[in-house]
């Protein structure tokens, strides 16, 4: 299975660039934790966007197909390396969410059960131990969209997570957006839970046009997954039939936010293809779609804040990979005044979260 | 074929909707305007160029006629320019347009005799359109880019016997072929070598798979602009606009998500530099130098984030008529995020200088 394959090969790569990453950081920055301010005013900065790997799966997987899956050593294990790089980085608190998605996969219903419940199990592990600095999010075995309510309910409610992380596109030909995910749809509003979706992986791995350099399965197929997952929650109406739903896509949000215009043009063209929502397609995103802040260029993420608004942007690292994304990056933004770099640095989440602010 | 099959329906599609009550129209309605509209900003009359415009040249239908080519032949109406398209752009203001080939069913002929007369036929019949109507039309060349050599050929007779300004081009339907692959080198030096300004529009090949069916037409509002990202990613990332800096390219519908989303592969350059060691620059400077893109953004601070990103000299106004998009050139005029030069630039000034097109 190329995907897969993918995936793997994928991680590895990133430990390894993760590694000279963080040597690079070591060589010219103090061990000291940073703190940010923006002008006198301490701020939290809050990492939305930050994976782990709980080695705990290990024990779950081992004899099944899935055993080379569970990574039990590596960054993504949380520890006080995870901690000197953030506090390098002068990154408070992350948001933890599970990495891939390569258990959407697993046919087996209790067997998915148990990787979900080991993962979460050892993600409230790490909030319990570093309770001001983790925020844990759920997983969920979407493949089984009631096993995945029960999760994401367990781990709200029995683990203490602020919601879950969700990928798409590993659930074989069917969509998010299909009927049999309502009840998972609904649980996440009746819990009043916030979800971060992170692509899986699957768009461009083994597509031959995506060969070559660039690391295209990576840089296109990232956010080609998420344009995709949110372009059918909107056309598809999941939004509209789901209004207090909160999702906040990875890197950027993909390219829709960048690059909003062109389906809602469409209806102008062809009549049912906007029939499925009620709003123009901007609204979704000024009230429930946020998106992270990983676009690499002012420019980027001052069309961003153009489009969704601040209140809508979050900051992100994609922790442990490595990607150029210091907060640096929001406080140099000369776009933005400070009410804004503080939103988005922090404030956001603080407020939707209902965070301690200190 | 998925892909030829999704691209004959959509060919269906426009055509039907020139037959209801103008669909193809509306924008042209909504003007009601007589005549021909002139576009003028402060007072100057300014040239308006739509760069993204389509023909079909109904003689290609006896080229195929038996061969398994043969529906692909049938040109749509609304894409056979006559009265009717003189009449549509006379309405929206449009002085002249750029016409391309829809679509590139023939880069899937292997018969190498059959592709080349394909492509003459249509370069021919195109070539007669701007004679007929010199003041309202600049031709592209067709080209069979299954075949590098005779792709370059047709480029080159295009440009010097039938006094095209450069070629029309799609990625996609080449199966696992990439045109960054050596073998196309022979046609990236034609174009350069000719000095033609090269029209990327996309094939329609990407985004036939599931996760893109239902709402939305994803296959191509998600899928078009993806073909143009994977092959201006190609040809930057894998080093062929280095290897051949005078080519210049045009991409269709803002240049697919590359322009407005630039940062994400350079970034990746970091934590793994072997993914940018096949191009030399900054992936910006692709854009404000040899790439090019059309205005069809739809929004307004996208069209700011556009200039922002490439410079303003590389935005052209672009319509992709006969496909009714609303774009008609009031959505540039009454941009309020950017300046009047930078309007004129976009909405003529540009091609004008580019293509060296008579200023009036």
């Amino acid at each position: 299975m190329p995907s897969r394959r993918q995936f793997v090969t994928a991680m590895a790569v990133a430990a390894a660039g993760a590694a000279g990453h963080r040597l690079a950081w070591a060589q010219g920055t103090p061990a000291k934790r940073r703190e940010v301010f923006i002008g006198r005013k301490r701020v939290k900065v809050i990492d939305a966007h930050a994976h782990l790997n709980v080695a705990e799966v290990a024990n779950v997987v081992k004899g099944t197909p899935f055993e080379r899956q569970a990574q039990t050593t590596g960054d993504g294990i949380i520890g006080p390396a995870r901690l000197e790089w953030m506090d390098r980085d002068g990154i408070d608190i992350a948001m933890l969410t599970q990495q891939g998605a390569w258990w959407y996969n697993v046919q087996d219903r209790a067997l998915a059960r148990d990787i979900v419940k080991a993962q979460n199990e050892g993600t409230a592990a790490v909030v319990q131990k570093y309770p001001d600095r983790f925020i844990g999010m759920a997983s969920m075995p979407l493949q089984f969209p009631d096993l995945a309510a029960e999760a994401l309910e367990d781990g709200v409610k029995r683990l203490g997570f602020k919601g879950g992380g969700i990928s798409a596109g590993w659930a074989g030909a069917k969509n998010l957006t299909d009927a049999e995910y309502d009840v998972f749809w609904a649980k996440a509003e009746e819990l009043n839970t916030f979800l971060f979706m992170h692509p899986g992986g699957v768009n461009g791995q083994g597509d031959p046009h995506f060969a070559g350099r660039g690391a295209l399965p990576n840089t296109i197929g990232n956010p080609l997954e998420t344009t995709v997952f949110f372009s059918r929650l909107i056309y598809e109406g999941t939004l509209d039939k789901f209004p207090r739903l909160k999702i906040c896509g990875a890197h950027g949000g993909g390219y829709l936010p960048s690059y909003l215009g062109r389906t809602d043009a469409q209806c102008r063209r062809q009549d049912d293809a906007c029939t499925g929502k009620k709003r123009p397609v901007e609204d979704y995103f000024h009230t429930q779609l946020m998106a992270d802040i990983m676009v690499f260029r002012d420019e980027g993420l001052r069309h961003l804040v153009a489009e969704l608004g601040t209140g809508q942007l979050v900051y992100g690292t994609d922790m442990p990979f490595g990607w150029p994304v210091t907060p640096d990056f929001i406080l140099n933004a000369r776009f933005l005044n400070d009410a804004q770099k503080e939103a988005i640095l922090g404030g956001n989440l603080i407020k939707l979260l209902k965070l301690s602010t200190t | 074929m998925s892909n030829r099959r999704e691209f004959l329906k959509s060919i269906a599609v426009a055509a039907a909707s020139v037959g209801v009550a103008g669909r193809f129209t509306y924008d042209v309605l909504a003007q009601a305007v007589a005549g021909r509209r002139q576009i003028s900003i402060g007072g100057k009359r300014i040239k308006v160029i739509d760069a993204h415009a389509h023909l079909s040249v109904p003689a290609v239908g006896a080229v195929v006629k038996g061969t398994p080519f043969e529906r692909n032949g049938n040109a749509a109406p609304n894409q056979v320019i006559g009265p009717e398209r003189i009449k549509a752009m006379d309405a929206l203001g449009i002085d002249m347009a750029v016409l391309t080939q829809q679509g590139a069913w023939w880069y899937g002929v292997p018969d190498r005799e059959l592709a080349r007369a394909v492509v003459k036929t249509m370069n021919e019949g195109t070539a007669a359109v701007v004679k007929q109507y010199p003041d309202r039309f600049v031709g592209m060349a067709a080209f069979p880019m299954q075949f590098p050599d005779l792709a370059a050929e047709a480029l080159e007779d295009g440009v010097k016997r039938l006094g095209l300004k450069g070629g029309g081009i799609s990625a996609g339907f080449l199966a696992d072929k990439e045109f960054s692959a050596p073998e196309f080198d022979v046609f990236w030096a034609k174009a350069q070598e000719l000095g033609a300004l090269l029209f990327m529009h996309p094939g329609g090949d990407t985004g036939a798979e599931a996760h893109l069916r239902g709402k939305g037409n994803l296959g191509n509002t998600v899928g078009n602009p993806l073909e143009t990202t994977i092959f201006l990613s190609h040809l930057i990332y894998d080093g062929t606009l280095d290897k051949f800096p005078g080519v210049k390219i045009c991409c269709a519908h803002a240049g697919g998500f590359l322009p407005s989303y630039m940062g994400r592969t350079d970034g990746a350059c970091v934590r793994q530099p072997d993914a940018c060691s096949g191009k030399k620059r900054p992936v910006d400077d692709y854009f404000k130098t040899q790439i090019m893109a059309d205005s069809m953004i739809f929004r307004e601070d996208g069209l700011r984030h556009m200039i922002a990103e490439m410079g303003v000299g590389q935005v052209v106004y672009g319509t992709d008529m006969p496909f009714p998009w609303p774009v008609n050139p009031d959505t540039i005029l009454n941009n309020t995020l950017i300046t009047d030069a930078q309007k004129e630039a976009i909405l003529g000034g540009n091609l004008i200088k580019l293509l060296k097109l008579s200023a009036t």
